[in-house]
C-alpha cells in the first residue's frame, strides 16, 4: 500500500476517535461551549484534512508515490528499534536500579553492543558522562535523581 | 521612556552577574549545538527547559534566547567546513561557503559569516527595540476575537510556508491543538483525554513533547543512516576578511539583514526562509549570478546575516502579541508561561525588566558570539571530530535525565519516548512536527479566545467578522487558503518550495 494512504488513514482514525471522545465530554451550546466543543472542532478538522490527503494520493502519479516498505529500504532499520527498546528498558528500570546504574548500563550497551566501540571507550565514556551529570544535577542544581534499591 | 532610557533599564538587568553568566551559557550551548549535526536549538531548548525552573524568568529567557541566536552562528561552521549544515537556516551557506573552503578560503568564509551575523544581529535587535513598543500599543486594542483570528491567520501562514503538503501541515496543527487540550478543562474542571493517568491531569508537558518530536526522533532517523563525517584537514587561518571581501559583502549583509528581519516577523517565516530568500536576492542583484555556488563571498554573507536578523525579528510577535512566530518562539512562550508570565501587550507594562532585559542581552550575546566564533574556531572544529556513534548516546542520555527532572516522574520520560517514536514516523511519512508544537502551545490560548468570544457574542460567530481587525485577519487567511487550492497558484507554490528543497 502507498505510504501516503496508510498515513492519512491513521490520522483519519485518530480524528474520528477524538471527535467521538469530544462528544462524550459534552459539546455545550454556542453561547456556552462545553469541554468537548473545542476538541470536537479539532477532531473534525483532522479528519477532514486526512480525507483530503487520502484523496489527493489518488490524483498524484503512481511513480511519485512511495510504497510503505520503501520508507525503510536500504536503511539500517533495526537500529531505531534496538535503541527504542533499550530506552524503554531504561525507563522501566530507572526507579528500581537508580540513576547511576541504569545510566551506565544504557550507555555501555549502546556503545559496546550497538555501536561496537572499543572496551576502553565503552567504559570510559559512560563513567565520565555519569560523573559530570551527577555533579551538575545532584551537586550544583540539587535535583533529585532516583537512587534505586542499592542506594546510589 | 525613550530609546536610550529603555536600553539603560535593559542593560542594568543584563549586566547582573547571574544574567550575564546564563547569557554566556546560552550562546555557548547555542554555538555548540549549531556546530553539532543531529541536534538543533528546539531540542536543546526543550532539554534545558527543566533546568530553568529553578532560576528567575528573565535569566531563563535570556539563556534560551541565547541558544537560539547562538545556534545561527554555530550552524555556519559545519556548512563551511564539512558541507553539512548544522542548522536548517545554514543550508544555503553550504553552496558557496564549502566551495570557498575547498579553495583554501575557509577562514575568510567563517570570518565574514561571523561578522555578518554580528552586524545583522545588532541591527535586528535595534529593529526589535524600535518596532516593539508601537506594536504593543496596537495590540492593547485586541480582544478575544482579534486574538482568535490572528492566531488562525498565523496557523494558515505557517502551513502555507510548509515545506511539504499544506493539508498535512494543517492536519498536524489540528493534532497539536488536540494534544493541547489534554488535562483539566480550565473553565469546567473536567478532565479531558487523560485515560485515568493522574500525571496527565496537568496536561502533556511541552518539554517531553518537544524533546521527543525534535530530539529523540532526530536520533532515531540519524542512526538508521550512515553519517559521513568529513572534515577539511587544512588549517583554518586568515579569519579577518580583506578590504575587497568587505567591499563585496557589506551590501549583501545589509540586504540580508533587512530581508531576514522582516521575514522573521512572519509566522512560519523565521531564519530558514530568510536565508533562502536573501540568497535568491543576492543572486538576482549580482552582476555575476552564474558564479554563485562557486565560492562567492556574498553567498555566505547574505544568508548568514539574514538568519541572524530573522532570529531577532521573530521575537516581535512573541513579545508584543504573545503569539510565537515559529516553534522556537513557541518553546520560549511555554517557558514564560511555566514561570507564570503571559507574553503579550501587557508584558512591557508588567515586566519591563524582563522585556528590556532580554532585548539588551541580545546586544551582549552578539558580542560574546563574535568572540566565541572567531578566536575559538579551533575548539568548534575539534568538536566536529566527535563521531556520531559516540555523540548520540550522550544526547539521548541528556534527554532522558532532562525529561525525568521535570516532575521527577518516569511518565514524562515515557511520554518523551512515545513522542520520539511518533516524530520518527511522522518524518518518515513526511509530516512536519513544527506546526504540531506551535499549535500545542497556542491551543489553550486559542480555546480561551474562542470560548470568550462566543460568550461575548451570545453564541454568534459573526463577532469574528464584524470587528475590523479580526475580520481582516480571517479574510486574509481565507485568501491564502484559496490561493493554495487554486491550481495555477498551488502549482507555483509547490514549484517554489520544491526549488528550495532541491537547493537543500
Amino acid at each position: 500500500m502507498k505510504a501516503e494512504r496508510v498515513g492519512s488513514l491513521f490520522w483519519l482514525a485518530a480524528g474520528l476517535i477524538s471527535t467521538y471522545g469530544s462528544v462524550q465530554l459534552g459539546l455545550g451550546k454556542f453561547r456556552e461551549p462545553g469541554s468537548g466543543f473545542f476538541p470536537f472542532l479539532a477532531g473534525c478538522f483532522i479528519s477532514l484534512m486526512a480525507m483530503i490527503v487520502f484523496f489527493q494520493s489518488f490524483l498524484r502519479g503512481r511513480e511519485v508515490q512511495a510504497k510503505l516498505s520503501s520508507l525503510w529500504e536500504g536503511l539500517r532499520w533495526r537500529r531505531p528499534i534496538e535503541i527504542g527498546l533499550l530506552t524503554l528498558g531504561y525507563i522501566l528500570a530507572l526507579e528500581r536500579l537508580g540513576f547511576l546504574l541504569t545510566g551506565f548500563l544504557l550507555l555501555f550497551v549502546i556503545l559496546k553492543g550497538v555501536e561496537r566501540v572499543s572496551w576502553g571507550k565503552a567504559i570510559l565514556i559512560p563513567v565520565l558522562t555519569l560523573g559530570v551529570s551527577y555533579l551538575l544535577f545532584n551537586v550544583f542544581l540539587k535535583a533529585t535523581l532516583p537512587k534505586g534499591v542499592f542506594g546510589f | 521612556m525613550d530609546f536610550f532610557g529603555n536600553l539603560m533599564v535593559g542593560f542594568s538587568v543584563t549586566f547582573q552577574p547571574i544574567n550575564l553568566s546564563f547569557c554566556f551559557l546560552g550562546v555557548f550551548v547555542g554555538t555548540m549545538i549549531g556546530v553539532l549535526p543531529g541536534i538543533g536549538p528546539v531540542g536543546t531548548m526543550a532539554i534545558l527547559l527543566p533546568v530553568t525552573y529553578g532560576i528567575p524568568p528573565t535569566t531563563a529567557i535570556i539563556m534560551l534566547a541565547g541558544i537560539y541566536y547562538g545556534a545561527q552562528y554555530g550552524g555556519s561552521t559545519t556548512s563551511i567546513l564539512v558541507n553539512i549544515p548544522g542548522e536548517a537556516a545554514s543550508v544555503v551557506t553550504c553552496l558557496d561557503g564549502y566551495q570557498m573552503a575547498l579553495q583554501g578560503r575557509a577562514g575568510r568564509a567563517l570570518g565574514i559569516a561571523a561578522f555578518g551575523s554580528f552586524i545583522a544581529g545588532t541591527f535586528g535587535v535595534i529593529g526589535l527595540q524600535a518596532l516593539a513598543p508601537p506594536l504593543v500599543s496596537v495590540a492593547l486594542r485586541f480582544g478575544p476575537p482579534e486574538y482568535f483570528s490572528l492566531m488562525t491567520l498565523g496557523f494558515v501562514i505557517l502551513t502555507y510556508l510548509a515545506q511539504k503538503s499544506m493539508a498535512k501541515a494543517l492536519m498536524m496543527a489540528g493534532v497539536g491543538i488536540l494534544l493541547g487540550v489534554i488535562g483539566l478543562d480550565t473553565m469546567t474542571g473536567m478532565p479531558r483525554f487523560t485515560f485515568n493517568i493522574p500525571e496527565l491531569l496537568d496536561g502533556v508537558g511541552l518539554a517531553p513533547l518537544a524533546m521527543g518530536l525534535f530530539g529523540i526522533s532526530e536520533i532515531l532517523l540519524n542512526i538508521e543512516r550512515k553519517i559521513k563525517q568529513e572534515l577539511l584537514t587544512t588549517k583554518v587561518k586568515g579569519l579577518l576578511p580583506t578590504l575587497e571581501d568587505w567591499g563585496r559583502s557589506i551590501w549583501a549583509i545589509l540586504r540580508g539583514t533587512a530581508v531576514g528581519f522582516f521575514l522573521g516577523i512572519l509566522p512560519g517565516g523565521g531564519a530558514v526562509l530568510g536565508s533562502f530568500v536573501s540568497y535568491a536576492v543576492e543572486k538576482r542583484v549580482s552582476r555575476h549570478p552564474e558564479k554563485f555556488g562557486t565560492g562567492m563571498i556574498e553567498g555566505v554573507a547574505a544568508p548568514e546575516a539574514a538568519n541572524n536578523s530573522a532570529a531577532q525579528g521573530a521575537f516581535i510577535p512573541l513579545l508584543t502579541l504573545g503569539i510565537p512566530a515559529n516553534v522556537v518562539m513557541a518553546i520560549l512562550l511555554g517557558a514564560l508561561m511555566i514561570h507564570g508570565i503571559t507574553p503579550g501587550p501587557m508584558l512591557l507594562k508588567e515586566h519591563p525588566d524582563l522585556f528590556w532585559g532580554v532585548i539588551s542581552s541580545m546586544y551582549v550575546g552578539n558580542a560574546m558570539l563574535l568572540v566565541l566564533n572567531l578566536p575559538l574556531i579551533g575548539l568548534w572544529v575539534q568538536l566536529l571530530r566527535v563521531p556520531y556513534p559516540i555523540l548520540f548516546p550522550l544526547i539521548l542520555f541528556i534527554c532522558l535525565i532532562g525529561s525525568y527532572l521535570i516532575n521527577n516522574s518516569t511518565v514524562d520520560v515515557a511520554l518523551m519516548l512515545f513522542f520520539g517514536v511518533v516524530g520518527y514516523l511522522m518524518r518518515k511519512f513526511e509530516y512536519e512536527p513544527a506546526p504540531l508544537v506551535l499549535a500545542f502551545v497556542l491551543s489553550p490560548l486559542l480555546e480561551n479566545a474562542l470560548r470568550q468570544s462566543l460568550i461575548l457574542s451570545d453564541g454568534s460567530f459573526t463577532i469574528f467578522f464584524l470587528r475590523p481587525i479580526s475580520g481582516g485577519c480571517l479574510v486574509l487567511a481565507a485568501v491564502l487558503l484559496m490561493t493554495s487550492v487554486l491550481p495555477f497558484i498551488g502549482k507555483r507554490r509547490e514549484k517554489i518550495l520544491k526549488k528550495g528543497e532541491e537547493d537543500e
